[in-house]
């Protein structure tokens, strides 16, 4: 909050992106070259973060199948909470081997065989199992482009490729029940101003009987494992693919879901 | 097809002769020029003039044509809904004054190059049509003493309300045609058009062939813009109007200013809300500050050999109108 405070009282800051091109070009973002930080790096500046927050949350809500939408919110408002979760993840020894080492999940990094391979009740089995049931694949997250910080940019790239595993240590389906309910646990436990407004303002689509259920059962459940747990993102997760699940929710303090709900 | 032959002669004789010299694929036509006078200045332009602009960046010539061409891809659908967003409907003005300057009359042969999703060439099927309707008007009302059964036999006559008036519609990528073709479709224009898939540097046509020929926003996308004009040129038939909308330089400082503004903080964004697509529209908004300003344009039109060459300019200068004549 304090940054963006400074930001904006900082003279002509409100147009030009971080880090600052030429002054010869004040109002134009530099998108090539010099100025990027990581390769798929698009530098904004705060009026266009601003312009990107209101246009991708009002887009979200309007047409809930845009999860680009969802991931720009994140990045655009995530700042300060990254900042905190990088912190946390520093403090953390295994947390600090991730922001090291930079693990990546996706297709191409996942040895599927392998996962195949491992005993039931492990997690990279039931992991496997949820991306099979869900019909989903990890390769569908979108790079982070307007995070203005390269390390920031990987903890909600490592945020996004995390989100899966959470629903396998949940539980919770892709549909929209689970994903709210999986919203509510990431809002308590990242503070990622993005999963706060999902986990508020998600459930306006949501039926009188499925909010109840919301509501009353898996939402306690969720704030309360959200409070229990230590950070899901300190978990060096494809050093435990045959850790079993149980164990690690037990580790976790994650007890069972009040409910199974139809994926 | 008469196109490359020509192409290549055109090239010996207008500015860009160097250029086409480069660009034209029959290699036996280099080697038979060895004691030119200007090879000495062909062989220096040479490592500049491959490299061209995409937007701000620096590309090579054969890049951007693919450049160019994944962008309008990647933008066909939304095409339409983002030009109404990102000009708050202003775009609809700027192609209805590109026609009322045109003022075609019934039998016009048009050519509308770039023109994917059609709008121009929509709106020359309404303008003859609504000026057929006018023309039955009055006729009808300088007849006074027709009886109600010859009257109502006068509008039913199916006559051919364009009166041979034609349109082509030449774009060079096949999604936008997709989308015009589905428009025309949806809108219900049936005759009097057809869709051709062409480059603006080698149309697929034989010279002397149009009235007019018409590109509204795609200029600044073609990677040599000479080559282009010279083909209109070819083109048109003798006595026929060149006519190109195109973004320019804005004349007014204070809007220059606020239009700098929107175009770079905010276009770029409701590309990425609307369409999912930063990049793309980043690209355009980078095109528009590359193209060349009025007088420049006009210039080199004239150079293509076209004459009477005159500028409009729109929306303090936004957009402009370049016209022509092949005389």
């Amino acid at each position: 909050m304090v940054t963006l405070l400074r930001g904006t009282l900082r003279p002509l800051r409100l147009f030009r992106a971080l880090p600052g091109p030429a002054a010869d070009a004040p109002l134009r973002t530099a998108s090539h070259g010099a100025g990027l930080l990581y390769p798929e790096h698009i530098p904004t500046s705060l009026l266009q973060k601003v312009l990107l927050t209101a246009g991708s949350a009002g887009m979200a809500l309007y047409n809930p199948y845009r999860h680009d939408m969802v991931a720009v919110l994140g990045e655009t408002t995530g700042c300060y909470a990254l900042k905190i979760l990088r912190d946390q993840m520093k403090r953390d020894p295994e947390g600090a081997q991730i922001l090291q080492e930079r693990p990546r999940i996706s297709l191409s990094t996942l040895d599927l065989d392998k996962l195949q391979s491992l005993p039931e009740g492990s997690l990279g089995r039931e992991y496997l199992r949820f991306l099979d049931v869900n019909r989903v694949s990890p390769d569908t997250r979108a790079p982070t482009r307007f995070v203005d910080d390269e390390e920031l940019a990987y903890v909600i790239q490592r945020y996004r490729e995390v989100h899966d595993m959470l629903h396998t240590l949940l539980g919770m389906p892709t549909n929209i029940l689970g994903e709210i309910v999986v919203k509510w646990f990431e809002a308590v436990q990242t503070g990622l101003p993005m999963c706060i407004l999902g986990a508020l303002f998600g459930p306006i689509r949501l039926s009188v009987q499925q909010l109840q259920v919301l509501y009353s059962e898996l939402v306690p459940w969720a704030v309360e494992n959200g409070r229990r747990a230590p950070c899901v993102l300190n978990l060096y997760y494809e050093r435990r693919w045959e850790q079993p699940l149980t164990a690690l929710r037990e580790e976790l303090g994650i007890t069972d879901p009040p409910m199974h709900i139809q994926p | 097809m008469a196109a490359p032959s020509t192409r290549a002669l055109w090239g010996y004789c207008g500015r860009g002769w160097s250029r086409a010299m480069r660009g034209c694929r029959l290699p036996g036509l280099r080697s038979s020029w060895p004691g030119s006078p200007l090879g000495a200045r062909l062989l220096s332009q040479e490592k500049r003039a491959s490299e061209t602009h995409f937007g701000f960046e620096t590309v090579s010539e054969e890049e951007k044509g693919d450049k160019v061409y994944q962008v309008f891809e990647s933008v066909a659908k939304k095409y339409d809904v983002m030009n109404d967003m990102m000009s708050l409907g202003i775009h609809r003005v700027w192609k209805d004054v590109l026609l009322w300057r045109m003022h075609p009359f019934p039998g016009t042969q048009l050519l509308d190059v770039a023109g994917g999703t059609g709008d121009i060439a929509f709106r020359f099927l309404n303008y003859i049509q609504a000026q057929h309707r006018r023309k039955q008007k009055r006729q009808l009302r300088t007849q006074q003493n027709l009886s109600w059964e010859e009257i109502a036999q006068k509008y039913q006559n199916e006559e051919d309300s364009l009166n041979g008036s034609h349109v082509v519609i030449c774009d060079i990528n096949k999604e936008m045609l997709k989308i015009g073709k589905k428009k025309a479709c949806a809108q219900g224009y049936k005759t009097g058009l057809a869709w051709v898939l062409g480059d603006a540097e080698e149309l697929p046509f034989d010279e002397d062939k149009f009235d007019v020929y018409t590109i509204a926003f795609g200029i600044r996308n073609v990677t040599h813009m000479d080559r282009a004009l010279q083909e209109a040129h070819r083109v048109l038939k003798p006595g026929g109007r060149f006519l190109c909308l195109e973004f320019s330089q804005v004349d007014n400082p204070l809007v220059s200013k606020l239009y700098d503004l929107y175009s770079f903080q905010v276009i770029p964004v409701l590309g990425e809300v609307i369409a999912g697509n930063w990049k793309s529209y980043q690209y355009l908004v980078e095109s528009i500050r590359k193209f060349p300003a009025q007088e420049e344009f006009k210039e080199m039109i004239e150079d293509a050999g076209f004459q009477k060459v005159t500028y409009e300019s729109l929306s303090s200068g936004i957009v402009a109108i370049h016209s022509g004549f092949k005389l």
